[in-house]
């Protein structure tokens, strides 16, 4: 099913031919940590990486859930099953949209985690950038898969509205691609470890 | 509500004994058979359980079947002497009625120890029964059901057994004393048989006897035998009818929006917005709030949205820090009430060498599954209310007072109850939904209140604090003495009910009292804390806290005393009841032997209700949290009617007891409750139940109802099972504010 | 609009944002399916769309893209399914509320793994609160469903 799930994130993919990426000279290792700390403030984003975790259940994090907690039921718990259990599927009470009603279920279409591997929830920037340059960790993606990910999942865009109450993740879909375009185009450069 | 009943109550704790004097004309005259009146033709009520027609028998069960299987047992107690196959009756909750009142409802408030059963205290017990009988009030709660009906709805089936052979005799032409019945027939001696069915017209004639013989329990059918629950096919396929499932033709929906501080009423509203939504029927100002009404439910929850409403200011401290802090100050109050003053608790606390200790429990909902609800339809002259109520008859009061109706022209229809746990004994939602109908008389109105409305608008249990003092001397308790302040339960809920009960609460010390632990120095205080948010019944009431409180106490001191939990309980009972239920605990669950690492039992023990009530809880730290992994309980229940649904009551009042121990939270921000929905106020769910076994006893002296008595040593003994596993002992509730659990 | 519930056509003349809960129960007349929370938390609304298990509280109507099954459609009291039967044989109910959702979500999860493990059991059953506590007999219903089912 994990791979299913990888594969229909890749179907689709393109490389976007950003102006940015065409117009960056030599490498810039400053302007790419730069680029990096805004995507890292984004992947870190509750909106973000409360579903990117390890043991498959995700967090509710966040203003809006009063703190941060696992998921309530037995979600998860096996990183196999990303769309859920059989008579609990993520899809029994996440919609293909937001509910509109203030705690009510968010949605989108085919409400799923993200593999265990791909998991940054409470990594240091370091890591995450370690991370998402690792095919391996990643999802199977080049760089330039990552960006046509960020710019058009539909389960991605869901952090730009999240539905009532909750707070969108910082910038925009298109200005998370175009961060990547630039960090990528800097030599993906990541922070040194602390 | 008489004038007798309120002055009874004004005279104070020593009215029981007064009321005996002043109601016995009262007490001697049955209440008239509500059934009546009401019957349909060829119909004829025998008792008020009851009525014969051509077309079959109908037992009523007048407790309100709000998951604790009354019906099954009531039905099974008329239907074992009546003679009557109980799966070919049907049964019936029946009109709301004084006749229905309930004997047992002021026991607990009485103050007789659980253990006392000296013929001076069974004597105080009986003149309770008075009191309760000129109350009238059909209430169903405080586990009483049972033991209220024990002889009561036996005499009533056996009394409607003698009319049927009478009336048998009469048409056969033979003597009564030939006659035998089985099977829901009269059998005489040469083999004729004649159904009840056939004897409706003859028995009507035909007075029942007031004390009719009642069979031994050697002969018992039904009784002490676990039965199929009547209401077990329709809950299972969709078809059991609650209040809110109830449909009339041309039914409107509403609900409502009441200001969420609590008791506050409504500045100024504009409705205008409301309004011109083409859906919108009707906005009724109601207590406290506005109702909408819709073309459905969904349309209402929306349009009720769309009010602007400026509220009254919370009259109670707006945070959770300031309302402890007054309960706190509570302590500095004279008590409300000193019921345990054992040696001289004062006299060993001045030697030194003390323990002390203070508890803290919050605020709980009752978040029943089923939200608050109701159908009222008023027209020409007549009010007809289906509802889940625990309190037809005080349904029945509040729809005269709205109304001005009389009795005979209200129909009260008790429905199903989606959960009760005490909430449904209060009347808010009822009067909102008689409102309603009013205002759209003619219309039937079905009122439902959203999950927001239902939390935030409860009738809380309380928060309480606990001081606790002790004193271990030569590795024995030498002192115990437990202060309580909460705000009083009973006293508010009973001021709902427009009744001043000039007395100290009942709830604050329940059970804690009269716990039969042997301590030559023993104390219990009660305070009344000022009042904050409205506090009513929760199930198990004051035993629910108080059990926390006094069996954690229990566990230091035995730590204090380097004692085993188990031995250092037994070494303070002599109540063999008491000790019998800890000694099969301790069986079932292998006290004392030795568990993989990671692994901790606890122990606890709480006698509420007349039923002492043992559990051990055994916990396993996964590495990502506590799970509460088993749950072992034993009970003694004096006589037990039904095992299987015993059994049920006792695991449902642990789940409901652990998921109170373990995340119940009520707290409050701004004056308003700040836990909404199941999001933020969640109930315990399968992965994190135990499996839970469970031993019946039976040598109590009294028949007891179980709804409650499971629920309060859950929490204590979890607690205990958390120091036994990590050294940590935590005083305050919720348990997950201080340790993760899966 | 146009639904096929239990197996039956509907047409339904409501806001298509209106929950599929509350157009069963107060348009379509299926009480059966229950109102406990209104967002998902509770499972007491559950039905199934296509087989799968929804919860039709927060299931605008304009998106069921699917036969509908509620808990009067999967079987009644004269001819129960085999997960009701079970529920029955084992007296799980106490207040009943939540059973039709629990009810609900085992039959989904028998239809997807005929032969759960308690583990596999509490997943699936653990969208779904009673607050009567009558999880030890869902759990022995499930397993006795299952076996009911496979012997079938």
């Amino acid at each position: 099913m994990r791979a299913s799930l990888i594969k229909i994130a890749a179907v689709g993919a393109f490389l976007i031919s950003s102006p940015n990426a065409q117009e960056a000279e030599a490498p810039d290792e400053a302007s790419g940590l730069a680029a990096w700390a805004k995507i890292y403030e984004i992947f870190s984003d509750e909106r973000c990486a409360s579903c990117h975790v390890a043991d498959g259940r995700p967090m509710w994090s966040g203003e809006h859930y009063g703190g941060t907690y696992k998921h309530p039921m037995y979600v998860g718990g096996s990183p196999e099953l990303l769309l859920g259990h059989p008579g609990l599927m993520c899809t029994t009470c996440h919609m293909a949209e937001n509910a509109q009603k203030l705690h009510g279920p968010p949605g989108a279409e085919v409400w799923h985690l993200p593999p265990a591997e791909m998991a940054w929830w409470g990594k240091s920037s370091t890591e995450i950038c370690e991370q998402v340059k690792d095919p391996t960790r990643n999802g199977g993606r080049t760089l330039a898969e990552l960006q046509s990910h960020v710019a058009e999942d539909p389960l991605v865009a869901w952090g730009w509205a999240p539905g009532p109450g909750r707070k969108p993740a910082p910038y925009s879909a298109k200005e998370t691609a175009d961060f990547l375009v630039a960090w990528s185009a800097s030599g993906a450069p990541c922070p040194p470890a602390d | 509500m008489g004038k007798i009943l309120r002055r009874t109550f004004l005279i104070g704790s020593a009215a029981v004994g007064g009321g005996v004097a002043i109601g016995y004309w009262q007490v001697t005259k049955p209440y008239p058979n509500p059934l009546k009146s009401r019957l349909k033709d060829g119909e004829t009520a025998l008792t008020p359980y009851v009525i014969v027609a051509k077309d079959g028998v109908t037992i009523v069960a007048p407790r309100s079947e709000m998951g604790q299987g009354v019906r099954t047992t009531l039905a099974a107690l008329v239907a074992e002497e009546l003679d009557v196959d109980l799966n070919a009756i049907k049964v019936i909750n029946g009109p709301a009625s004084k006749a229905y009142y309930n004997s047992m409802l002021m026991e607990e408030a009485a103050g007789q120890a659980a253990t006392d059963v000296s013929a001076g205290a069974e004597r105080m017990r009986n003149a309770t029964k008075v009191i309760a009988k000129i109350m009238g009030s059909q209430a169903t709660g405080g586990s009483t059901a049972i033991p209220d009906a024990f002889e009561r709805m036996r005499s009533a089936g056996a009394a409607a057994r003698i009319v049927l052979t009478k009336a048998a005799a009469k048409s056969l032409g033979v003597s009564a004393s030939e006659l035998t019945t089985e099977n829901g027939m009269v059998i005489a001696a040469d083999g004729t048989s004649i159904a009840y069915t056939e004897l409706a017209g003859e028995a009507a004639n035909i007075k029942p006897p007031s004390n009719p013989p009642l069979r031994e329990k050697s002969k018992w059918r039904y009784l002490g035998k676990s039965l199929d629950r009547l209401d077990m096919v329709e809950k299972c396929t969709g078809t059991a009818e609650y209040a809110i499932d109830v449909r009339l033709p041309d039914m409107a929906y509403a609900t409502v929006r009441v200001n969420c501080h609590l008791g506050a009423g409504v500045k100024s509203y504009d409705a205008s917005k409301a309004k011109a939504r083409a859906d919108v029927k009707k906005v009724v100002p109601v207590k406290n709030g506005l109702a909408v009404v819709s073309t459905n439910t969904w349309n209402a929850f929306q349009a009720v949205q769309d009010l602007e409403i400026e509220w009254e200011p919370a009259p109670y401290p707006v945070n959770d820090a300031d309302i402890v802090a007054s309960h706190r100050a509570a302590f500095d109050d004279k008590p409300d009430s000193q019921k345990r003053k054992d040696g001289d608790v004062e006299a060993v606390l001045a030697e030194g060498d003390i323990i002390e200790t203070e508890y803290l429990v919050p605020y709980l909902a009752h978040a029943t599954m089923e939200p608050m609800n109701a159908v009222a339809h008023l027209r020409d002259g007549k009010l007809d209310l289906w509802v889940g109520t625990q309190s037809p008859t005080r349904c029945l009061d509040v729809a005269k007072d709205l109304t001005g109706l009389d009795e005979d022209d209200i129909d009260i229809h008790t429905m199903y109850l989606g959960g009760g746990f005490g909430r449904r004994g209060e009347i808010d939602f009822v009067a909102q939904a008689i409102e309603v109908a009013k205002a759209m008389e003619g219309t039937p109105i079905k009122l439902v209140w959203s999950r927001e409305e239902d939390m935030c608008h409860d009738m809380y249990r309380p928060l309480t604090l606990a001081r606790f003092r002790g004193a271990i001397r030569d590795g024995k308790p030498a002192a115990f003495d437990m202060h309580v302040a909460a705000s009083a339960a009973a006293i508010d809920a009973f001021e709902r009910q427009g009744m001043n009960l000039n007395m100290a609460d009942p709830t604050i010390t329940q059970n804690a009292w009269d716990n039969p632990y042997k301590i030559d120095n023993y104390r219990v205080t009660g305070y009344r804390a000022k009042k904050a948010l409205p506090v009513g019944f929760w199930r198990s009431v004051g035993a629910s806290q108080n059990a926390f409180f006094q069996e954690c106490a229990t566990d230091e001191l035995a730590n204090a005393a380097n004692a085993d939990p188990l031995q250092f309980r037994l070494d303070m009972l002599d109540h063999e009841p008491s000790r019998k239920v800890l000694e099969a605990v301790a069986e079932m669950s292998g006290w004392g032997g030795a568990l993989p690492e990671g692994r901790a039992r606890g122990i606890a023990y709480y006698l509420s209700f007349g039923v002492p009530v043992a559990e051990v809880i055994e916990i396993v730290d996964t590495g990502a949290g506590l799970k509460v992994d088993k749950a072992f309980v034993a009970a003694d229940v004096g006589l037990a009617l039904d095992p299987r649904n015993i059994e049920a009551q006792l695991q449902s009042g642990v789940i409901y007891g652990l998921t109170a121990a373990i995340q119940g939270a009520i707290t409050i921000e701004d004056g308003v409750v700040k836990q909404k929905n199941f999001n933020e106020y969640d109930a315990m769910r399968m992965y994190q139940a135990p499996s839970i076994d469970v031993r019946i006893l039976e040598n109590g002296p009294h028949i007891t109802g179980v709804g409650e008595p499971g629920l309060p040593p859950a929490a204590p003994a979890l607690a205990n099972a958390i120091f036994a596993l990590s050294g940590k002992r935590i005083r305050e509730l919720p348990l997950n504010n201080s340790i993760a659990f899966i | 609009m146009q639904l096929t519930i239990n197996g039956k056509n509907h047409e339904v003349d409501v806001d298509p944002e209106t929950p599929l809960l509350w157009v069963l129960r107060d348009e379509v007349g299926l009480t059966g399916t229950k109102f406990g929370c209104g967002i998902a938390m509770c499972g007491a609304c559950t039905v199934h769309v296509n087989g799968q298990p929804r919860r039709s509280c927060s299931l605008p109507v304009k998106l069921v893209d699917g036969d509908i099954t509620t808990i009067e459609g999967i079987g009644t009291p004269d001819a129960m399914n085999a997960v009701q039967e079970a529920w029955v044989e084992n007296q799980v109910a106490q207040c009943g509320f939540c059973q039709s959702g629990q009810i609900m979500t085992a039959a989904a999860l028998l239809s997807m793994n005929p032969e759960p493990s308690d583990d596999d059991i509490d997943r699936a059953m653990s969208g779904n609160i009673c607050r009567c506590g009558t999880y030890p007999r869902i759990r022995a219903a499930v397993h006795a469903a299952a076996a009911k089912m496979r012997g079938a």
